[in-house]
């Protein structure tokens, strides 16, 4: 089995199963600001030890007094660990003093000064400046590639590569792993990833994994995928009661556990309300549940449910509900997920609202993996049993027809769809609306409805049957 | 045993970073040490130098660590030069069938390299007390 070694933070040994491969090059690439550094002392600091020394070579970027003070303001830089397991050495300064044909020979000698098995050298990229020719260029790098390779140790390649660089320059062809670190900016809005370009002899999560930057470092956030495993019902119908009088009844045989339900309707339909029924109902039948929204903070979600009589402190405090609040505008798709799961997995979440979808896409960088994000979400959900109920905004007012009812085929996966609407009445009144058009493995009254919203919550009319 | 009563080590090796890091360790821990390029020069110097041990890279070039391995241990005036295999190829079984003492595999780990060459000394020094 090929050893590892940690990549610094769980997300990242997530995506690249298990850790870095040791004995190996990787090169961590990106942007200015994109967090290299950051990522690379992090890796440094969780790994360092009196077993473990780690060796961190500066060059021409930054001066080594730049890296300790920049180091010290993330919490995982452990001053005490500062010349006693982890080493700073200006090889710059040396590569001035000697020449850059002679790089693997100064490093070689830092190799058998420290004996690390961690070794940094950043930035790498600029190195380049002293390289004259290709053929220097070539050799030089070659000539490191060996000194690394002859000696048990984990090396790390830091620099301001460009992605055209990638099939340029040599080191990406004597790399083992690759690391990409992007940002994505659109308007004022800014998201990070981190892409796995290259591994050797080891697997990875493919595609792009948001992440952040935070006092105590960089936190990764595994993109999710759909399970490997196909989810199983209990052959035993377990119905859910969704806490919506009237609603239940319009399903045969209810809404199963492990579910999805979208509720689609235009603005003022009644979709969060119904949201908020359905999480309180858990809540009072000892399913832990939890609300995610992001228009409404916890505060203002909370004055809600208090308006509509319902002791909602009690069941927070109880540990039965939960009220999340996400901003619409910092938010990353995977991070809300990792949230999400994170709780699930703890056993804390049997039944989530999520309210609304509209929001999530807004911080989608590509309408394609949205609709793949929402599809691996309701797969897992059911892989974990729990029951969501997710709301999402249409721009008719009025009835609709079809199944697919969202832009992105949302509606087609999930397993119920629940269409609000208003409807005129003959003496002009609008009144609210409500249709069942689709339930995956049980019959439904297909009529329209009404649904009436009062101080006291929702609750469905049955239309007069003709 | 070199002239100065250090142990004598004879290694076959074409990387030059590998080879400085093993001269490295190896004075380090109290050993002479010789170096050649190939296995073919390595066949003399062992005749001529009589080394306590060999240290052998596989992918060497004119006769590759194993053959020279066989060529060591076949003729009576070397075989009892101990051999190490130490190479970037998983060939552990293959050094034994042709006669190694040791195997070790690269990159280099400077307590392994050290602690498995002790032994081989060692060993040495065992048979050399039961003569």
């Amino acid at each position: 089995m090929t050893q590892k070694v940690s990549g610094g933070s769980t997300g990242l040994d997530e995506v690249l199963m298990g850790g870095i491969p040791a004995n190996t090059i990787t090169i961590l690439m990106g942007a200015p600001g994109s967090g290299k550094t950051i990522l690379a002392e992090q890796i440094a600091f969780h790994n360092a030890s009196p077993e473990t020394p780690v060796l961190y070579l500066t060059t021409l970027a930054e001066p080594l007094e730049k890296f300790i003070a920049h180091g010290h303001s993330y919490s995982f830089f452990d001053a005490s660990k500062v010349g006693v397991s982890v080493f700073y050495e200006d090889l710059g300064y040396m590569i001035r003093e000697t020449g850059i044909q002679t790089l693997a020979e100064r490093v070689t000698d830092l190799l058998v000064k420290y004996r690390p098995k961690l070794l940094f050298i950043d930035s790498f990229k600029a190195l380049h400046e002293l390289l004259t020719s290709e053929t220097e260029r070539r050799t030089v790098i070659y000539d490191l590639a060996t000194a690394l390779s002859a000696y048990q140790c984990t090396s790390f390649l830091i620099g301001e590569y460009a992605p055209g660089m990638v099939t340029e320059l040599p080191e990406f062809a004597i790399a083992d792993v690759v690391l990409n670190m992007m940002r994505h900016i659109t308007n004022v809005r800014e998201q990070r990833f981190l892409r796995v370009e290259k591994i050797r002899g080891s697997d990875s999560i493919p595609g792009m994994h948001a992440f952040v930057i935070r006092a105590d470092g960089i936190k990764i956030f595994p993109r999710i995928l759909t399970p490997r495993f196909a989810p199983t019902y209990r052959p035993k119908v377990e119905r859910v009661n969704t806490g919506i009088k009237g609603l239940d009844d319009m399903v045969a045989e209810g809404f199963w556990r492990g579910s999805t339900t979208l509720i689609a309707g235009p603005s003022g339909s009644g979709k969060t309300i119904m949201a908020l029924h359905f999480i309180r109902q858990g809540a009072l039948q000892d399913e832990p549940s939890l609300y995610l929204g992001f228009q409404e903070n916890p505060m203002q979600m909370a004055r809600i449910m208090h308006n509509l009589g319902w002791d909602t402190e009690a069941l927070i405090s109880a540990g039965k509900l939960e009220l999340m609040y996400r901003s619409p505008v910092e938010m990353q798709l995977d991070q809300v997920a990792a949230e999400l799961f994170g709780r699930i997995r703890a056993g804390k979440v049997k039944r989530v609202a999520i309210d609304a979808l509209d929001d999530l896409e807004r911080s989608s960088v590509d309408p394609q993996r949205f609709a793949d994000f929402i599809y691996a979400l309701i797969q897992w959900f059911a892989v974990e049993n729990v029951t969501c109920m997710q709301t999402v905004e249409l721009s008719h007012l009025f009835a609709v027809s079809g199944t697919n009812v969202t832009q992105e085929q949302v509606s087609n996966m999930c397993d119920n769809l629940v269409v609000l609407g208003f409807k005129t009445e003959p003496n002009s009144e609008l009144r609210r609306s409500v249709r069942i058009l689709k339930t995956r493995g049980s019959a439904h009254d297909e009529r329209e409805h009404t649904l009436e919203i009062s101080g006291r919550g929702a609750t469905v009319t049955k239309a007069k049957a003709k | 045993m070199s002239t100065d009563n250090r142990v004598l080590i004879l290694v076959v090796e074409r990387n030059p970073a590998v080879q400085r890091l093993e001269r490295y360790f190896l004075e380090h821990a109290g050993y002479s040490v010789e170096f050649t390029n190939d296995g073919l020069s390595a066949l003399e110097r062992a005749r001529e130098l009589k080394p306590a041990i060999l240290v052998a890279e596989i992918l060497v070039p004119a006769l590759d660590g194993l053959s020279l391995c066989r060529a060591i241990k076949g003729d009576a005036a070397t075989s009892h030069i101990l051999v190490l295999i130490f190479s970037h190829l998983h060939a552990e079984d293959r050094a034994r069938e042709a006669g190694a003492d040791a195997f070790l595999i690269k990159p280099l780990n400077e307590e392994l390299l050290i602690e498995t060459v002790q032994k081989l000394v060692s060993q040495v020094s065992t048979e050399k007390g039961t003569r």
